[in-house]
């Protein structure tokens, strides 16, 4: 291979206490795709805002093309030929897709009066979406748009620029699902063949041997190992272990036995939301865990909260312990004994720039005064101690803001949140997007230790997630629940019933 | 784990805004020896309880993260009103009673404007704001009322003292300690901040967000009451430009308050409001002359925010970086943070 794209040495950076990099050493090659892998909190993140200049560094050089670099602002190293798309990308609500992907960059004269010319960057974008073929409709508002949807723009934001030698790509599939997955690929795979370097960020490791040529990982801020994916392969090392610095072992925990099944709390009957699905019957019991599985799109997010009240549906019965209810907003069902651990954590979960004790226990505040008005402050600050330290909350501070966590330790927050709302039944919704494979593996400990008390149901659209977690799954294919013919899915008919719908099985 | 740090920084904060006012006493006490006599400093007592009620029932409403801009037509209506019924012969007390409903009445509306059918809320609070200056003139026409103010007793709450100390600024204290513990140890604090935070979230928490905002519309309104109640107390006349100088000043000691303390809270608002009523009564003893005191108080408060806001830190390291380069911190050991 030739002289690297992008050499970093030494590179520290610091968050009041918290050494987020030390010493970094990292090396980008021209036309690879680099997978950097890590637990979160390790330093990925934080590394590549750095890269893209979103962040600065304390210490340390980064050199791209032999050249030593600086960058105080993000231009800085849009410039550069480095593309980013971040985590959490900052688009503008109130804008379309459209003008977000060309922000700033809607002309090639660089003086504020020059004209924007709608048609040409109208066909820009058709190139683009040439390139990336996800649907999507550009004209509409980045507000109104889905995750997935607000990731593709992001991207094409991203590939946009002209003379790009680097793209970043910051967790991109935890938002995506599978079918945007391979598109995605394909790009990625396009890209490669141009000569440009890739660095690409997931968690989900069996994607690392899909797409990658070499890899990174990342330990408590330090860069541990770097190695290609052949050499990977052929010594058989294991990436999780080498994440966690110890050996992990199966990531789900035992199935429950179906004899110690207990009681229906939740029944749903011919559930139907205009927009959203249609006849949708389950049961959730205690003592198993019910998994429900769509793509984005299938009506499992509405369903969900649906149920919460969020949304109530058009028609339909839901039963809680037998009794039908009729839940019209989240306190209601919070009444109910309904938890619902939404989908997007940091718009419907968080208040981002408050700690821990402020955000667990907003869900059951009655609990926080202990049934009376003013807060128990003592034991407040014991009880969301002990779940924080349930959820494996990495570092353990309860008085750093929200957002001064990394993308999986915001949803540990939110996981701690519902344990501390102790209801009867827990909907979760894409519960370990973003969380690294170990704290994935405890989470699901969590919610089987969950199910012995309360009805546990995890939406999502990871079908290895929902198969491996839960004892009984459904799919939800277009608003419309599809059932195995023997009463149970294959993994793989799960799949398929997912993305195809009723007529696949 | 109990996080001392944390404690020390909000501390060293709390230290550092006596510190600031016991600089602004000097400076303006060597500047003007009058301003540090008994006549000078009951004066600003006074006119610190008529402003931090104001100021404490913004704090409602920005912990809400909304604005509210009626205070000023709000202040005047029911000053008049409250002055109308003074007046009719109403008792005290019932006239009391009567403007703290009219003010939550007139909250309620922008509240219920606000946030049960989505107004904007800056436009529906200068819209309230100035329906209100216009109904204050219904009553006279314009003319001020003073008509049995002397013997309704009104005044007392200008000139009584409870052990040295005047009523108002009793009335002030007990008022804030009460707002304190309500924000910061209820769980209905935990709901308005919440409901500030991420209203989305708090929404899905079970926060019934929409009767927070209105809430903190009508406290708000009730607090402007009380305090227009004081400035009628004071002046023993009812006009309607009562209150047009309660707005700002209440803007302006929330804000610093906030920025100074790190967040907004009854008792940043406090110490907001004490510095902004000494620099208002120090620049008016020095004799600025009152069509100023918007314009400086508004100044002060541009320069507070800014060199309290995280933009002027950055800028601040940035120059350090400029200047110190090589510099920054090398980490010490690899071993586990924290
Ligand atoms: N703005 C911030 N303020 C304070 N601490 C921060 C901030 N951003 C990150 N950190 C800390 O730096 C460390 C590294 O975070 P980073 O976001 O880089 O992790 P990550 O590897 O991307 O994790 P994830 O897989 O969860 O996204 C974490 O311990 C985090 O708490
Ligand atoms: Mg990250």
């Amino acid at each position: 291979m030739g002289a690297p794209v992008l050499t970093a040495s030494d590179v520290c950076k610091r968050f009041g206490p918290v050494q987020a990099l030390r010493n970094v050493d990292f090396r980008l090659e021209p036309g690879e795709v680099h997978a950097l892998l890590g637990i979160n909190g390790a330093g990925k993140s934080t590394f590549i805002k750095i890269l893209s200049g979103a962040l600065q560094k304390d210490s340390g050089t980064i050199r791209i093309g032999g050249e030593d670099v600086h960058f105080r602002a993000p231009e800085d190293a849009i410039r550069a030929g480095i593309a980013t798309v971040q985590q959490h990308p900052e688009l503008v609500p109130d804008m379309s897709g459209l003008d977000n992907i060309f922000l700033g960059r809607e002309t090639a004269s660089r003086s504020l009066m020059g004209r924007i010319d709608r048609e040409a960057l109208e066909a820009r974008a058709d190139a683009l979406l040439a390139r990336f073929a996800v649907p999507i409709d550009l004209s509409q508002e980045v507000g109104q748009m889905s995750a997935v949807e607000r990731e593709a723009v992001a991207i094409l934001q991203a590939i946009a620029v002209d003379g790009i030698r680097v793209l970043i790509l910051d967790e991109p599939t935890s938002t995506l699902t599978d079918v945007e997955r391979e598109d995605l690929f394909a790009l990625m795979n396009q890209l490669r063949a141009q000569g440009i370097a890739i660095i690409y960020i997931t968690h989900q490791l069996e994607e690392v041997f899909a797409i990658a040529d070499s890899f990174s990982v990342f330990r408590g801020g330090a860069c541990i190992a770097r190695m290609s994916v052949e050499e990977a392969r052929s010594s058989g090392v294991s990436l999780a272990d080498l994440m966690l610095g110890e050996a992990v072992g199966d990531i789900f925990p035992p199935k429950a036995d179906p004899d110690a099944r207990g009681d229906v709390f939740l029944e749903v009957r011919d559930l139907s939301l205009t927009h959203g699905f249609e006849n949708v019957s389950f049961t959730a019991h205690r003592g198993e865990i019910l998994g429900l599985f769509g793509l984005v799109g299938s009506g499992c997010d509405e369903l969900a909260k649906s149920i919460f009240g969020v949304d109530p549906p058009d028609q339909g019965e839901i039963r809680i312990h037998g009794k039908p209810v009729s839940l019209r907003k989240p306190r209601e069902a919070l009444d109910a004994g309904i938890f619902l651990v939404p989908g997007d954590r940091r718009t419907e979960g968080l208040a981002l720039s408050r700690h821990s004790l402020f955000n667990v226990p907003m869900a059951n505040l009655r609990r926080a005064a202990g049934g009376r008005w003013g807060l128990k402050s003592r034991q407040l600050r014991t009880d969301i101690q002990r779940l924080t330290d349930q959820v494996a909350l990495h570092p353990p501070h309860l008085n750093t803001p929200a957002s001064g966590f990394s993308g999986g330790n915001q949803q540990k927050i939110v996981l701690a949140k519902g344990l501390y709302s102790e209801a009867d039944i827990y909907i979760f919704v894409e519960p370990t997007v973003g969380v690294d494979i170990g704290a994935r593996a405890k989470i699901y400990g969590l919610m089987r230790e969950l199910s012995e008390r309360a009805a546990v149901i995890v939406v999502s659209s990871d079908c290895d997630e929902v198969h491996g977690v839960a004892d009984r799954t459904i799919a939800l294919h277009k608003g419309r629940q599809v059932e195995p013919e023997s009463g149970v899915f294959s993994r793989d008919d799960l799949l398929m019933a997912g993305i195809m719908g009723e007529g696949s099985l | 784990m109990r996080t001392w740090k944390d404690r020390m920084r909000h501390s060293t904060r709390g230290l550092g805004f006596v510190a600031l006012v016991l600089i602004v006493a000097a400076i303006f006490g060597v500047l003007e020896p009058r301003f540090l006599s008994y006549v000078s400093l009951n004066g600003i007592a006074r006119h610190m309880a008529a402003n931090g009620l104001a100021a404490l029932g913004l704090t409602f409403v920005v912990i809400v993260r909304k604005f509210d801009l009626s205070i000023a037509g709000v202040a005047a209506f029911c000053a008049m009103s409250m002055g109308a019924l003074i007046a009719a012969g109403w008792p005290l007390w019932s006239v009391i009673l009567a403007g703290l409903a009219l003010g939550a009445v007139i909250g309620g509306i922008s509240g219920i404007a606000i946030s049960r059918f989505g107004l904007p809320d800056i436009v529906t609070t200068i819209a309230v704001g100035s329906i209100g200056t216009g109904l204050a003139f219904i009553y006279t026409g314009g003319r001020s009322i003073f008509q049995n103010f002397f013997t309704s007793g009104i005044t007392d709450l200008n000139d009584a003292k409870l052990m040295g100390l005047g009523v108002s600024m009793w009335l002030l204290v007990a008022i804030y300690a009460l707002a304190w513990f309500v924000l910061s140890r209820t769980r209905t604090g935990l709901a308005f901040y919440a409901t500030g935070e991420n209203p989305m979230a708090a929404h899905f928490s079970g926060i019934a967000t929409r009767r927070f905002v209105a809430l903190a519309y009508v406290l708000c309104a009730m607090c402007t009451v009380l305090a227009v109640l004081l400035i009628l107390a004071e002046s023993g006349t009812a006009e309607t430009n009562k209150g047009a100088n309660l707005m700002m000043p209440a803007y302006a000691g929330v804000f610093l308050g906030a920025a100074i303390m790190g967040g907004t809270s009854v008792i940043a608002s406090f110490g907001g409001i004490l510095l902004i009523t000494m620099l208002l009564d120090g620049f008016a003893l020095m004799g600025l002359p009152y069509y100023y005191s918007d314009g400086v108080v508004s100044l002060i408060l541009l320069i507070g925010v800014l060199a309290f806001s995280d933009g002027a830190r950055g800028t601040l390291q940035a120059l350090r970086f400029l200047f110190w380069p090589q510099k920054s911190t090398k980490p010490t050991a690899k071993g586990s943070d924290a």
